[in-house]
């Protein structure tokens, strides 16, 4: 860091006082990050995008309170989590209320034990053992995969697979109960393991 | 009860053995069946590795995507209205 380049201390203070610029160069390093968070938890860029923009007003508003115990990005991460909350619960999905589809599990017997055919069949999920087009096609599929989700479920996957939140916290905040978020969170994994396994093994995703 | 669960039983309780929530013979019952079933096995691994295999594709995009930039710059139009 050269002495030239203000302190984000100073960006911030200067935010305060209005210098809508300072803000700019304040939230420009993160942007990438916060953009990220929000799009994972809706799944599209156009709520995303709406998403970001509630976030940085919040950002912007709440500025004079950030007292920098935690840093600035960790502190605007969260808010922009909870911007995508807040979007994602004035969004209504029909098929939330949907009855679930069954889990792409299987087949089984009568028994409930796999059939033959399934023997020998490997699950490989490693992201590095893919060539970079292929990770990007498997963005891709993800991306897909996550947004074809109810909401109840992907956002249950996000924050506790990808955002690391405790299950109790993620109960408390959705306000069902921990068996909930865990029936949930079973039911996001393996639908997204499903697409992702069908396009390793070479399917059609 | 039998002690070993089926396959089916096993992969839709996966989670829930994880996060170490089932009582202790079926986490045993399931434990067992894991080592003997190479399906399960790897439905397991699966759920592992996914964490790690979703933060590693949809980490942040480099440049900033046009969507972000978009929304910062209507904010800053929104705040000097
Ligand atoms: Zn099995």
């Amino acid at each position: 860091m050269t002495a030239a380049s203000p302190s984000e201390q100073d960006l911030i203070q200067r935010s305060t006082t209005g210098d809508s610029d300072a803000f700019g160069a304040l939230v420009q390093p993160h942007l990438g990050l916060f953009y990220n968070g929000v799009l994972r938890i809706l799944g599209n860029e156009a709520d995303a995008e709406d998403a970001l923009q509630d976030a940085l007003i919040s950002i912007h508003r709440d500025l004079p309170r950030f007292e920098g115990r935690s840093r600035f990005s960790s502190w605007g991460y969260r808010i922009c989590l909870n911007a995508a909350l807040m979007v994602r619960r004035s969004r209504v999905r029909i098929r939330d209320m949907e009855r679930p589809d069954p889990l792409p599990l299987g087949p089984f017997d009568d028994r409930g034990h796999h059939q033959e055919s399934e023997h020998g069949t490997e699950w490989q999920v490693e992201a590095q053992a893919h060539l970079l087009v292929e990770q990007q096609e498997m963005r891709a599929v993800l991306l897909r995969a996550l947004d074809e989700l109810p909401d109840s479920h992907r956002i249950v996957f996000v924050l506790k697979d990808m955002e690391d939140w405790e299950t109790e916290e993620i109960a408390e905040h959705l306000l069902v109960p921990a068996g909930t978020v865990r029936q949930r969170l079973h039911r996001a994994r393996v639908q997204l393991q499903a697409r992702l396994r069908t396009y390793i093994l070479g399917g059609r995703p | 009860m039998r002690l070993m669960p089926s396959c089916h039983d096993v992969q839709m309780e996966l989670t829930e053995y994880l996060e170490g929530t089932l009582p202790l013979r079926r986490r045993l019952g399931i434990w067992l069946h894991l080592r003997l079933c190479r399906v399960c096995a790897g439905v397991l691994r699966g759920l592992r590795a996914l964490p790690l295999l979703a933060r590693q594709l949809l980490g942040p995009a480099e440049p900033v995507p046009d969507a972000a930039l978009r929304a910062l710059a209507r904010m800053q139009q929104k705040q000097s209205d």
